[in-house]
C-alpha cells in the first residue's frame, strides 16, 4: 500500500495500491492548517489506506479519499 | 601526441594481492603491468605517460583521501585520456575505476575517461552515465581484448572520428539518446513496415525507442476484511525520518542504507526527537511534526479503536531522492524479508 | 474511391513572360503571379525567389510548403479552404513534382516557423532542400501578431496555397508523364484475397492543440481541435482534404506538402494486397486536457476494433504534452488487441539524457523514432539569406533564442547560427521520409 503525492510516477513504476497524499514535503498534514485539521486529514487517509489493504484488486488501483 | 594515464589496483599494478589491498595510492612515471600492452595498442597517436596504482580497499574505505591524492598526482600532468582497469567482474576494482574516473573527469572536463568491465560488475550501473565503460570479459583472461577495445576507441576519438552508438562501439550506453542519420539511409516508412509486419507475424523486432521496463510486482493477497483487527501493520517511508542525529548515517540523497527505529510506548513522533534527513524537499514541516510522514499518532488511534491489532514496533526509513531503482529495489527486498519474518500482515509505505 | 495523381516532373524553374509548363520547365511570369498574390489586401510586400538543391541559400522564417496541383474537372485543390467543399480523393489531380511553394516571412517569424538550408551541411536537416522551391517572400499587415510568438500566419499560408493552385493550372490541359493510381474498395467490399491479409489502419494525430481557432490543421476547412476521431479514405489525405496549421515547434510539424504526399500512407498502399489489407485512415487529433485526450483514444480504439483492424500505425505531429495522446493511443489500441507501431520523434534534451517522451508505457512496444527536437545544431554562414536571418533569434522560433548565458544568441554577427533541431522546417519528417533515428550514446 503506497501513500504518495506523485501518483503518475507511482503508476509508471507499477505500484498496485495507492492512496494519494497532499504534497511531497508534508504528505499527511498541511502545516498551513490547524493541528486538529492536519490530524483529521492524516487519520482519514491512513484509514483509507488500512481499508485498502483488505481490498481485492486485479490491477493498479488508486483509492479515493474524502479529505 | 595525446597523453594518457592508466589507473590500476594493487594486483594489476604488481604491488601484491589481497594482503596489499590497503596500498596507498601512488603514481609512477612510465608503464606498469597492463600499461605496456595498452601503450602498444594505442600506437603513435597516444602515449601512456604514467601509471596510478591504488589498493582497492584504500579506495573503498578512504575514498575521499584516495581521490584527493589522485587529483594531486595529476595537477601538473597532461591528461587527454584517462584509462582505468579493465576491471572484469571484480566489484571493488570496478567501483574504484569508476570513482577515480569520475573525479578525473571533473578535474579535466575535456579528457576522455575510458574503462572496461564485465556486465555483472556493479560498477557498470554505478558509473555508466559518467564515462565510457566498455563491455569487457569476466576475468583477466580477457585482458588483451579489453585493452584493445579501449585503445581502438581512444584512437578513433584522437583522430576526430565520429562515434556511432554505444551498441556499435561496444560500451555500455550512457543514457544519452541522440539523433543519428542512418547510413545507408533507410526512411522511417521502411522501418515502420518492417516492424509492423514482424509484429503482426509474431517475429522478433527491435523498437527504436525502448521503454524502460518497470518491474511489475504481482498484487499481494489482501488482508481478509474481518482479519484487519488482528493484523500487525508496519510503516515504511522513503521520507528520511530518523531519530535526531541519524544514528545509521543514512545518506540524504542517493541512499544505499535504511534504518529501523523502535517506537514502542510512544504515541506520536516528537519534534526534536525525530527529523527528516531527506535532501529533496523543504524539511521544515516534517521536522516540526514528523507524524506528517510517519503517521504514528493516527496508527495509535486505530489501535485503540481496534481497527488494527497493532502497529509494528519498528518503523523503517530511507531516503528516496536520487536513489537508483536498483538500490531502492534491494532495500525494499531486505525490508520486506524482515517484515515477513516478524509476522507483519500489511505495510503502509509513505513516500515524499 | 479511386484517385489518379498525374505527375509532371519539373526539371527547371525560371522566370519569363508567360506562366507555363513545357518540356519539364516551369516558367513563371513573376509580375502576374505577384499581382494574384497581392489581391489579398493583407499582403503588403511580396517577391518570388527560386531556389534549387545545392544553392548556398538559407531560408528563414519558412511558414508552409505546398505542392502545386490542379484538380481535373474543377474544384479547389484544398476543398473547404481555397474553395467550396467537395469530396477529395476521387478522380484525377495533377501535380508538379520535384518542387514546392514555400511561404516565407520577409521579416517576422514565430514559434512554429522554420529554417531550410538548400546546400551545405545544414541541407540534410530538411526534406525541402531536395526540392526546387518557389519562395513567396512576403510581409503582411497583420501587425497585431508581428510581435507575437504564436502566429496564425493566415495571409501568407493562404497566399502560398493560392500560388500553388496558380502554378498547378499550367498543366491543366496536358497529359501527365506518369499516373499514380490509389484505389481502395469500401472496407466491406474487399476481395477474398485482400480479406485474408492482416487488416491495418493508419491513425493520424495532426496538430490541433490551440483552443483558439486559426492555428490548427484544418480537415475540409474544419479546425481539428473541434473534431472527434473519424474514419477517412487515405485518398482524401493525399488529395488535399487536410492542410497544415501554424502551431508546434517546426521540426515536429507536417507541412501541407507532407499531407499531400504522405509517405507512410503511400507505403501502406504499396503493401496493400500483398502483405496487408489497408483499411484506411482514422483521423484523430491532439488535445490539451486529459479528458479530451482520453476521449479521442476511446474513439480511435473503438473505431479500429469495429473496423476489424489487426494492426495499426499511429503517427503524432508534435512532442511534449501530446506525447500523452500518442502513448495513450498506442496503449488503447494494444489493449483492444491491435498490434500497433508508433511513428514520431523524441525530446531527449540537449544532452540527450531526458526521458524521450513525456509519457511512456510498457505496452508501447514498437516505435520508430525520427529525431531529437532539442539536438543542438551549429551551421556556418550562408552567402544568401531569403527572409530575415535575425528572425531565428529575435522572434521566438522554437529552436532559436536571442540570448543564452553560455551559447550567446542563435544568430551570430558573421551569419553563422546555433539552434535546436526544433526550428528545422518539418525537420523530423515524421510523415515517413526521415532517415534519422535515435541511438543511445
Amino acid at each position: 500500500m503506497l501513500m504518495a503525492n506523485l501518483i503518475p510516477v507511482a503508476k509508471s513504476v507499477g505500484v498496485n495500491k495507492m492512496v494519494p497524499t497532499i504534497s511531497i514535503p508534508y504528505p499527511l498534514g498541511d502545516p498551513a492548517t490547524p493541528k486538529e485539521e492536519q490530524y483529521k486529514l492524516r487519520y482519514h487517509r491512513v484509514g483509507v489506506a488500512l481499508d485498502a489493504l483488505t481490498a481485492e484488486i486485479s490491477e493498479p488501483t488508486l483509492f479515493k479519499t474524502k479529505i | 601526441m595525446k597523453k594518457a594515464i592508466l589507473y590500476l589496483n594493487q594486483f594489476f599494478g604488481q604491488v601484491g594481492g589481497e594482503d596489499m589491498a590497503d596500498h596507498t595510492p601512488e603514481i609512477r612515471e612510465g608503464l606498469v603491468g597492463p600499461a605496456m600492452e595498452l601503450d602498444k595498442q594505442l600506437g603513435d597517436d597516444i602515449q601512456v605517460t604514467h601509471t596510478i596504482i591504488c589498493g582497492d580497499n584504500f579506495m573503498g574505505s578512504r575514498q575521499e583521501e584516495a581521490i584527493d591524492m589522485i587529483k594531486d598526482f595529476l595537477k601538473d600532468k597532461e591528461v587527454d585520456f584517462f584509462f582505468a582497469g579493465p576491471a572484469f567482474r571484480a566489484g571493488r576494482y570496478g567501483a574504484a575505476c569508476g570513482h577515480a574516473g569520475r573525479a578525473v573527469q571533473q578535474m579535466f572536463p575535456d579528457a576522455v575517461v575510458i574503462t572496461s568491465m564485465d556486465e555483472e560488475n556493479p560498477g557498470v550501473e554505478m558509473f555508466r552515465k559518467d564515462m565510457f565503460i566498455f563491455r569487457g570479459g569476466a576475468s583477466a583472461a580477457a585482458m588483451r581484448n579489453d585493452l584493445k577495445a579501449m585503445a581502438q576507441f581512444a584512437q578513433k576519438l584522437a583522430r576526430g572520428e565520429e562515434i556511432t552508438s554505444a551498441k556499435e562501439e561496444g560500451y555500455f550506453g550512457r543514457g544519452k539518446r541522440k539523433q543519428y542519420f542512418l547510413n545507408p539511409p533507410v526512411p522511417a516508412t521502411e522501418r515502420v513496415i518492417d516492424m509492423l509486419l514482424k509484429k503482426i507475424n509474431g517475429e522478433a523486432y527491435e523498437t527504436e525507442l525502448p521503454v524502460p521496463v518497470t518491474d511489475l510486482v504481482p498484487v499481494a493477497p489482501p488482508v481478509a476484511p474481518d482479519k484487519l483487527s488482528e493484523a500487525t501493520i508496519a510503516i515504511v517511508t522513503s521520507g528520511g525520518i530518523v531519530p535526531v542525529g541519524n544514528p545509521d548515517r543514512i545518506q540524504s540523497a542517493s541512499a544505499t542504507k535504511w534504518g529501523k527505529y523502535d517506537v514502542s510506548g510512544m504515541d506520536d513522533l516528537k519534534a526534536g526527537e525525530y527529523q527528516t534527513i531527506h535532501a529533496g524537499f523543504d524539511p521544515m514541516a516534517a521536522n516540526a511534526d514528523p507524524d506528517v510522514i510517519v503517521p504514528l499518532d493516527a496508527m495509535r488511534q486505530y489501535e485503540k479503536e481496534g481497527k488494527i491489532k497493532k502497529m509494528f514496533h519498528y518503523f523503517y526509513s530511507t531516503v528516496g531522492t536520487g536513489t537508483t531503482q536498483k538500490e531502492a529495489a534491494r532495500m525494499g527486498r531486505e525490508i520486506a524479508a524482515e517484515l515477513k519474518e516478524s509476522g507483519v500482515d500489511g505495510v503502509l509505505l509513505v513516500a515524499t | 474511391m479511386k484517385l489518379e495523381l498525374g505527375h509532371f516532373y519539373v526539371k527547371d524553374i525560371v522566370f519569363g513572360s508567360e506562366t507555363r509548363f513545357a518540356d519539364g520547365v516551369l516558367t513563371i511570369n513573376k509580375e502576374e503571379a505577384l499581382e494574384m498574390v497581392r489581391e489579398d489586401e493583407r499582403i503588403t510586400e511580396a517577391d518570388l525567389v527560386i531556389v534549387k538543391p545545392g544553392d548556398m541559400v538559407r531560408i528563414v522564417p519558412v511558414k508552409e510548403a505546398i505542392e502545386p496541383r490542379f484538380r481535373v474537372g474543377g474544384g479547389p485543390v484544398f476543398p473547404g479552404v481555397t474553395g467550396d467543399l467537395m469530396q477529395a480523393g476521387n478522380g484525377r489531380t495533377l501535380a508538379l513534382k520535384n518542387m514546392s511553394v514555400l511561404a516565407v516571412g520577409k521579416h517576422w517569424g514565430g514559434f512554429q516557423d522554420g529554417l531550410i538550408d538548400m546546400g551545405g551541411e545544414g541541407a540534410k536537416y530538411s526534406y525541402f532542400s531536395q526540392l526546387m522551391n518557389v519562395c513567396l517572400v512576403a510581409d503582411t499587415n497583420e501587425v497585431l501578431e508581428q510581435r507575437e510568438q504564436q502566429k496564425k500566419n493566415r495571409a501568407l499560408r493562404w497566399a502560398g496555397m493560392k500560388l500553388a493552385e496558380y502554378l498547378g493550372k499550367t498543366v491543366a490541359d496536358q497529359t501527365p508523364e506518369e499516373v499514380e493510381t490509389f484505389e481502395l474498395a469500401p472496407v466491406t467490399k474487399r476481395t477474398d484475397g485482400e480479406n485474408k491479409l492482416p487488416k491495418v489502419v493508419m491513425v493520424l494525430q495532426p496538430q490541433s492543440q490551440m483552443e483558439e481557432l486559426g492555428y490548427n490543421d484544418l480537415v475540409y476547412g474544419w479546425d481539428a481541435n473541434r473534431m472527434l476521431p473519424t474514419f477517412m479514405h487515405p485518398n482524401e489525405v493525399l488529395d488535399g482534404c487536410i492542410i497544415s496549421g501554424s502551431f508546434m515547434p517546426c521540426s515536429s510539424k507536417w507541412a501541407t506538402y507532407d499531407f499531400q504526399n504522405y509517405p507512410m500512407i503511400k507505403r501502406l498502399y504499396q503493401e496493400h494486397g500483398k502483405t496487408i489489407n489497408f483499411l484506411g485512415v482514422i483521423m484523430s487529433n491532439l488535445n490539451v486536457a486529459l479528458e479530451q485526450k482520453e476521449r479521442a483514444m476511446l474513439f480511435v480504439a473503438s473505431m479500429a476494433k469495429n473496423l476489424g483492424a489487426d494492426a495499426a500505425v499511429v503517427a503524432e505531429e508534435g512532442y511534449g504534452n501530446p506525447d500523452a495522446d500518442y502513448t495513450g493511443c498506442l496503449v488503447a489500441l494494444e489493449k483492444a488487441g491491435i498490434k500497433t507501431v508508433g511513428l514520431s520523434n523524441e525530446c531527449t534534451g540537449r544532452d540527450g539524457a531526458s526521458q524521450p517522451l513525456v509519457s511512456m508505457d510498457a505496452l508501447a512496444t514498437a516505435m520508430v523514432s525520427t529525431g531529437n527536437v532539442s539536438e543542438l545544431i551549429q551551421l556556418p554562414p550562408m552567402p544568401v539569406v531569403i527572409g530575415e536571418l535575425e528572425s531565428l533569434a529575435r522572434d521566438g522560433l522554437s529552436g532559436g533564442w536571442d540570448n543564452d548565458a553560455i551559447l550567446g544568441a542563435s544568430v551570430r554577427e558573421d551569419g553563422s547560427i546555433i539552434m535546436e533541431n526544433n526550428a528545422m522546417f518539418c525537420g523530423d519528417q515524421i510523415v515517413g521520409w526521415s532517415t534519422k533515428t535515435m541511438v543511445e550514446y
